[in-house]
Order: C-alpha cells, then sequence, then structure tokens
C-alpha cells in the first residue's frame, strides 16, 4: 500500500536514513525495530510529513505521496501516534478528539457518541467528558489512539507506543494493532523491545545507522537473528543488563549469571534513611506518601514505577531541588531534609538528574565546564578560574570515563546522548566524599553499548562502598542491575522485593496497584 | 449616594470600562491562542488616531472607525509577522512596536493638527436602547451610549460564544496550551495564532476610536495612557477566563469612574490616590494575589515544529 524507495534524511553531518527502501502492506502489522538513533522515528516523521526527505519518493496506492506537513499526511489517509503525546490536557477528551477534526458549532453529545462506539469496536475504553490531565498514562495513550481511528486511517504509525505502559496495557495495545490491522489498514509499529514483536509482527524491517540491516517475515522464528542486525554484534558478547534492555530472551542465562546481588550487603551500615517522606505539590496533591527508603553501604536499590507515581519528586527532594511537606533524609549522620543542591553535593550525595538535558547539564557550556559544574570554586584563584587546571582535571576524567569526544573544549551539546550521561555520571561520581548516588533514568535514550558503560560505572562506585537508588522505568533493566526492588504506586512505596526475575510479574502487578 | 449619582456612577463606569472590555476580548483571544499581544497599547494609539483624523477630515465618525481600523491593520499585520513568522520575542517586539507607535502619532498628530489642537472632533452620537433607556433615573444615565458600548457587550458574548462552543475556539485555545497537538492535529499554529493577534488588531481599533471620537471627541499625545496595558492586567486579572475578565474590566472602568465620582459626593480624597486605584488593583492581580493563575502553557513560547 505504502512504498518507500530510496529516502534518505541528513541533519547537518548525521546521515540520519539513507537509501531506505520498505515496503509496507495493507493488513499487516509491520515492526520497525532498531536502537536508538538507528532513524526509526525520523523514517516515522517523513511518512507522516513532519520532516521531508532529501532524496528518494514515497508512493501511496500507486500514487505519489509526498506531504509538506502533518495536514496532508492526514488528507492521504495516514495516521500517526507520537511517542510523546501531544494532547491538550487540560480540556476533555472529546475537545482532544474535536482538535482539528471538528468544523463550525460542536455538538459535542454527538462526539461523545463516536467515542463509545470506537472504544467499543476496538477496546479502547474511554469515558468521552474526563479531562484529559486527570487520565493515566495508558488511557491518554488510548486518547490518542482513538483520536487516530476516528480518521479512519488507512496507514497508522505507532511511535515506541509501548514505552510508558504496564505490562497488561502493552498486551492490549498489541491487541489493538491486531484489530486494526484486521481492518485492512497498513500498521506501522516502532519499538525495540523483541516481546512485542514476537506477539503481532507479520513482518519486522531492522534499522540500524539509518540503514535497512534486515528484513523478517518469519520474525518470531528468527528473533535471534533480529536482535544480533539490530545491535550489530553477536548476543553472545552482550552482558546480561544490556540484554536484560533489548528483552532478547535468547541471553537469559548470561543474564542470570551477572547478576550477583552483592551479599555483602546484608551485614553493611546503613548510609543513607529517607524517613516517611511526603510531597504535596502547589495544587495540594500528595505526590509522595510517607515512603521509607533505606540504604546500606554498597547496596543498589531500584525505584520502580509506571512514570508520573512519584518517581520524579523522589528524585527531587533528594536532590535538594523540591522541598518535603513531611519526613526526614538521613545520609551519614548529616541531616539533608532541607538541604539546598549546594549542602547535598558537599555531604557527598551525587545526582544524575532524570532531565539530562535541562538539569543535569548546561548544554551550551563546554564539555570541561560541564564535567567540574558541582566544584567550579575548586578551580578559581581570587575568584578567577584556573583554566588550564580545570582542562587537566577534565582531560582525567574524559579518559577514565571513556566520554567520547572531539575535545575538552567542545560544547555539550555535540555530544552524543551516551556520552553526554556517561559526562554527568563521571561528574556526579566524581562528587568529593561520594556515599550516595541517586541514578534517575540514568540510560533513557541510550543505545545498547552505553546503557552498559553506565551500568559498569554505576556497578564501580557501588564496589567502593557507594549506596545507589536506581530510579527506571526499564524494570527489566532495574531486575538486572540492582539489589532491591521498591515499587512506587501513586506515591506510596507499596512493597520491596528482591531483585529477581523471578520476582517480574509480581513487581509488575504492584507497578498496576495491585499491592500484595 | 443618591439613585441619581449611582445611575450616574454606573453609566460612566461602562463607558470607561468599554476601551478596556474591547481591549481585553481580543488579548484574551490572542493570549489563548499563546501569544502575549504587548502591542495592543500601540494598536489602541493608532485607532485613536486615525479615527480621529478620519472623523476631522470628513466629518463622519464612521469613516473615522473605518479609518482607525484600516491604520491598525499594519501594525497587528507587523505583530503577527514578527511573533508568528519571525518567532521573535514577544514582549521585545511588542514593547517596540509601541515606543514606534507613540512617536509616530505624536509626530503625525502635531503635524496634522498643530495649532488646530482645540478644535472639537465630530464623534459618535449617544444613543439608547427602545424599552432600557425610557427607565426612569437609570434609563439616562445607564443606557445613553455611544452603540460602541453596545458593540463591546456583543462582542464578549461571540467571542465567549466561539470560545466555549466552536471547532475554531477549541483550536485557539489548543494554540495556548499545546502548539505541537495543533500541528500534528493537521491545523497551523501559525495562521490560528495570527489570525488571533489580527483579531486582537480588530479589537482594539474598536477601543481606540471609542477613545478618541467615542468618549471625549479629541485627540492627545499618548491619550491611551496605558488603557492597552490595563486590557492585559484585567485578562491576568480575569485568570485568562471570559468572564472574568469582564468583571475586571468594570473593576477598573468603576475605580476610573470614582475619581470624578467622589470630589462629587464631597469626599475629599486626593485626586493622585484615585487615579492610581486601576493601576493599584492591577498591580494587586499581577502579584498574584487573587488566586491561583493559570496562564496557557505556551503563552510566549513560539512554536517549532522540529
Amino acid at each position: 500500500m505504502l512504498q518507500l524507495e530510496g529516502i534518505s534524511k541528513r541533519f547537518g553531518a548525521l546521515a540520519a536514513l539513507s537509501e531506505v527502501h520498505i515496503d509496507f502492506a495493507a493488513g499487516e502489522v509491520h515492526c520497525l525495530l532498531g536502537e536508538n538513533g538507528a532513524g526509526k522515528s525520523t523514517l516515522c516523521n517523513i511518512v507522516f510529513g513532519v520532516h521531508e526527505a532529501d532524496s528518494g519518493s514515497m508512493t501511496l496506492d500507486g500514487a505519489v505521496y509526498r506531504p509538506t506537513g502533518p495536514a496532508e499526511a492526514l488528507g492521504a489517509g495516514i495516521a500517526m501516534v507520537h511517542q510523546h503525546f501531544s494532547l491538550l490536557e487540560d480540556m476533555s477528551v472529546v475537545d482532544n478528539l474535536i482538535l482539528g477534526q471538528g468544523r463550525g458549532v460542536l455538538k459535542r453529545q454527538e462526539w461523545a457518541e463516536k467515542v463509545r462506539a470506537l472504544g467499543e469496536r476496538f477496546s479502547l475504553p474511554l469515558e468521552p467528558f474526563a479531562r484529559v490531565g486527570d487520565l493515566s498514562i495508558g488511557e491518554r495513550q488510548r486518547v490518542e489512539i482513538v483520536k487516530c481511528l476516528m480518521r479512519e486511517p488507512r496507514v497508522l504509525i505507532l511511535d515506541e507506543p509501548t514505552a510508558v505502559l504496564l505490562p497488561d496495557e502493552i498486551a492490549a495495545l498489541l491487541a489493538v494493532c491486531r484489530r486494526v490491522a484486521a481492518n485492512g489498514c497498513a500498521v506501522i509499529l516502532v519499538t525495540h523491545k523483541l516481546a512485542e514483536i514476537k506477539q503481532v509482527a507479520d513482518r519486522v524491517t531492522v534499522l540500524r545507522g539509518g540503514v535497512v540491516v534486515t528484513q523478517s517475515t518469519e520474525p518470531e522464528a528468527e528473533i535471534d537473528r533480529l536482535v544480533e542486525a539490530m545491535i550489530g554484534r553477536d548476543l553472545g558478547s552482550l552482558s546480561g543488563v544490556a540484554s536484560g534492555a533489548v528483552g532478547a530472551e535468547g541471553a537469559v542465562g548470561a543474564f542470570e549469571a551477572s547478576h550477583t546481588p552483592d551479599e555483602a550487603g546484608e551485614g553493611a551500615e546503613e548510609v543513607v534513611q529517607i524517613d516517611g517522606l511526603t510531597v504535596r505539590d502547589t495544587a495540594g496533591a500528595v505526590r509522595l506518601d510517607n515512603v521509607t527508603i533505606t540504604l546500606r553501604r554498597g547496596e543498589i536499590v531500584g525505584v520502580a514505577g509506571v512514570e508520573g507515581n512519584g518517581q520524579s519528586e523522589l528524585g527531587l527532594v533528594l536532590a535538594g531541588l523540591l522541598p518535603a511537606t513531611e519526613g526526614k533524609v538521613f545520609v551519614g549522620t548529616r541531616e539533608l531534609t532541607r538541604a539546598t543542591p549546594a549542602e547535598v553535593t558537599a555531604a557527598g550525595v551525587g545526582i544524575v538528574p532524570e532531565d539530562r538535558h535541562r538539569v543535569g547539564s548546561i548544554v551550551a557550556m563546554s564539555l570541561t565546564d560541564n564535567l567540574l559544574l558541582n566544584r567550579v570554586e575548586r578551580f578559581t584563584r581570587f575568584g578567577l578560574m584556573r583554566r588550564g587546571a580545570m582542562r587537566r582535571t577534565a582531560e582525567a576524567m574524559i579518559g577514565r570515563f571513556d566520554v567520547r569526544a572531539a575535545g575538552p573544549e567542545v560544547p555539550f551539546s555535540s555530544l552524543s546522548g551516551g556520552n553526554q550521561q556517561k559526562a554527568v555520571l563521571a561528574r556526579e561520581l566524581e562528587t568529593e566524599g561520594l556515599v550516595f548516588l541517586v541514578a534517575s533514568q540514568p540510560t533513557r535514550g541510550l543505545d545498547v553499548g552505553a546503557i552498559e558503560s553506565v551500568y559498569r560505572l554505576i556497578r564501580e562506585a557501588c564496589a567502593r562502598g557507594v549506596a545507589v537508588l536506581l530510579v527506571s522505568s526499564e524494570l527489566d533493566e532495574l531486575i538486572g542491575v540492582a539489589d532491591r526492588i521498591v515499587v512506587l504506586y501513586r506515591g506510596r512505596a507499596v512493597g520491596t522485593l528482591p531483585a529477581r526475575p523471578e520476582n517480574r510479574p509480581a513487581i509488575g502487578a504492584m507497578m498496576a496497584g495491585h499491592a500484595q | 449616594m443618591t439613585w441619581e449619582m449611582l445611575a450616574v456612577f454606573i453609566g460612566s463606569s461602562l463607558r470607561l470600562a468599554t476601551p478596556l472590555l474591547l481591549g481585553a476580548v481580543g488579548e484574551l483571544v490572542s493570549e489563548r491562542a499563546g501569544v502575549l499581544n504587548m502591542s495592543i497599547e500601540g494598536m489602541m494609539l493608532t485607532a485613536a488616531l486615525a479615527g480621529a483624523v478620519g472623523a476631522w477630515a470628513t466629518g463622519s465618525p464612521e469613516i473615522g472607525l473605518l479609518a482607525g481600523l484600516l491604520a491598525v491593520l499594519p501594525v497587528a499585520a507587523l505583530q503577527a509577522f514578527l511573533t508568528n513568522g519571525l518567532r521573535a520575542n514577544q514582549i521585545v517586539t511588542g514593547l517596540g512596536i509601541n515606543i514606534l507607535v507613540l512617536g509616530i502619532t505624536t509626530l503625525a498628530y502635531r503635524e496634522i493638527f498643530g495649532a488646530r489642537s482645540r478644535e472639537t472632533i465630530p464623534g459618535f452620537d449617544k444613543w439608547s436602547p427602545p424599552v432600557l433607556g425610557d427607565m426612569p433615573v437609570f434609563g439616562e444615565a445607564v443606557f445613553q451610549q455611544v452603540w460602541l458600548v453596545y458593540a463591546a457587550i456583543g462582542l464578549v458574548l461571540l467571542t465567549g460564544f466561539v470560545l466555549a462552543h466552536t471547532a475554531l475556539g477549541v483550536a485557539i485555545k489548543a494554540c495556548g496550551e499545546n502548539p505541537r497537538a495543533v500541528d500534528k492535529s493537521g491545523l497551523s499554529v501559525t495562521m490560528i495564532r495570527s489570525g488571533a493577534v489580527m483579531f486582537t488588531g480588530f479589537t482594539a481599533a474598536l477601543g481606540g476610536v471609542f477613545l478618541s471620537i467615542g468618549d471625549i471627541h479629541t485627540f492627545t499625545e499618548g491619550m491611551t495612557n496605558g488603557a492597552g496595558y490595563i486590557a492585559i492586567v484585567a485578562v491576568i486579572f480575569g485568570n485568562w477566563r471570559m468572564g472574568r475578565t469582564v468583571i475586571a474590566c468594570l473593576l477598573f472602568g468603576a475605580a476610573t469612574a470614582l475619581q470624578f465620582q467622589l470630589p462629587a459626593m464631597g469626599i475629599e480624597i486626593p485626586n493622585a490616590l484615585l487615579i492610581m486605584a486601576p493601576y493599584l488593583l492591577a498591580f494587586i492581580a499581577v502579584a498574584g494575589l487573587v488566586g491561583r493563575q493559570n496562564a496557557p502553557p505556551a503563552l510566549t513560547v513560539p512554536y517549532w515544529r522540529a
């Protein structure tokens, strides 16, 4: 139905896509598999008219298709569910659907009926007059999907739709994909998770570095080959955590072997006490509810939960960026409950914030400046910066932490995501007298190689006796790296379980609010 | 206070609130679409001068009104182009336009009127609706108004309806809340926002013309005297909701009316304090002392697709 022929796209010096040929057929679920930066999203955005291809052509039902914007794509019957929702949170579900589709004076009741009918047909139940801001992440995604289906598209693109969903919700979403395809729609599903491919894919195209490396019409039988094509190396060479990150079950053996919970942690002294932490936001809503976590020396405690269940607030409180309403935080013998970020750093706490670009770094400044941000005062004399000393220290750190950059003085924004994260981690791990590291979503958006480096560095710190609080929405990673996992649900710590693969279903249930 | 005085007070409050109301209706639409239209002050001033010149030259206030509307077109188009085409900083461009307009209108006024500055300019006649205008005491004092006052009320109702009950209203509000959602739904953020700025130009022109040939029948240099800014404050005071914005405008109008009312009632308060009243109310509003502020999240944020 939709053919891509020789599509290429460059962003500056980076070739995002080169000579991509793909056929998408009606009635099929076609998975695009690839790591971050492989070009999957760029490809979708070209099909949806957000970007224009530099060369190559597309044909839709035999006719040339060359969209200059989403409006044309929608007009041609191509709809897309984006990775990041674009919803109007302060408006009702119905109003979100009306945007771009309604005309003139609105008959909201008729729209509500359409929402209910469509919801029934595709098992996507929604309350039409609910405010989107009050819906869960899974429900918001349903709004996005219904928004697309309402246009009765011939091609439906879903860009990493499962990244934010609970296990049950993922299964439901994949079922929706099947049903939509059965109606004769071509479904394009972008993912980097193999379990999903096994469940729904009729056809798989693997992208790496902007190039189609392989295709498969029998993905279920060829999973290992597809994974190797995706990461560009043998499965055997992968560490357990990294294979957990891509969900390659072929590597489960390695996965467990590498996972050796630090038994020494059991008797070690407690260095961090988070005691009854409660946070209410300005509207008075409880964001964090009486959370108590204790960490021992050399222990990695994972914090699991669907995004928006209090993890962000927990990270902000520990970083000194958000005052706790109640409760206390102790690191060693010092109380850090209402400490400023400077006091937190001085107490030997390293913080890897979840927002690498806005909080974790200053992207317009150089790599050197970013590496030494938390201790510039040690590189000043009479108020003047000692640039030479800074550069020498930065160079040593760049070598030790394997940060790949064109030089110490390049702007931070010129580094790849993985190297940016390594630099942020390097800075925090070099915090003087480090006893406690808080790492929030440290592998978000990174490829397998960078994920491995990040976890190797965290493990090394842990071996030196640093206690680590690891917040992640990737449950497989937590199981691979942490000793224990604390589950947050609606701001409450609803349970703690040892980080073992066999506990995965129980943790998943707790994340969904089925407390034990 | 006698009934007669109350009636006069209400009537003058309504009259003084009208230019604010007209400005604020447009400003509300523009801000809901994500554009903080600072140049509304300059738009009103442009229309006030053009309206005065048009009415003076032709003897017809209707042609003055038309001249005011036409004169604002380039100002509004410039603001729309700078903020949505070039995506320049909305506050800087707005202030720049205001300073430019103040200079142009002052120069033009001196060149055109010069020594004739005392001359009266033909303005709109007053009019009252049939039944209401015949009420005892209140009839004449409250309802005997220039028709633009009633046009302002109509415009408020119409705009309120469009915002709440039409697809266009949803699209306008969406531009201020999440322009990316608008773009991805196939609508043009640039078109909607530019349209909203042009609408502000339209209502601000009505407000400006009302000042010069609806209310006092003359033009003076910088005669808007912050009316545009007060309209912006009314939107903030109104927490970006139509109903509350209208109430804010009426409140500011009443505060201004007190300047004339209190001395008439024999209450001696330094005039400077009374002149200050609307600005003080505005200050309280901006300081967030009237409840939580729910500004549109994308207000003043230019939209880039990629």
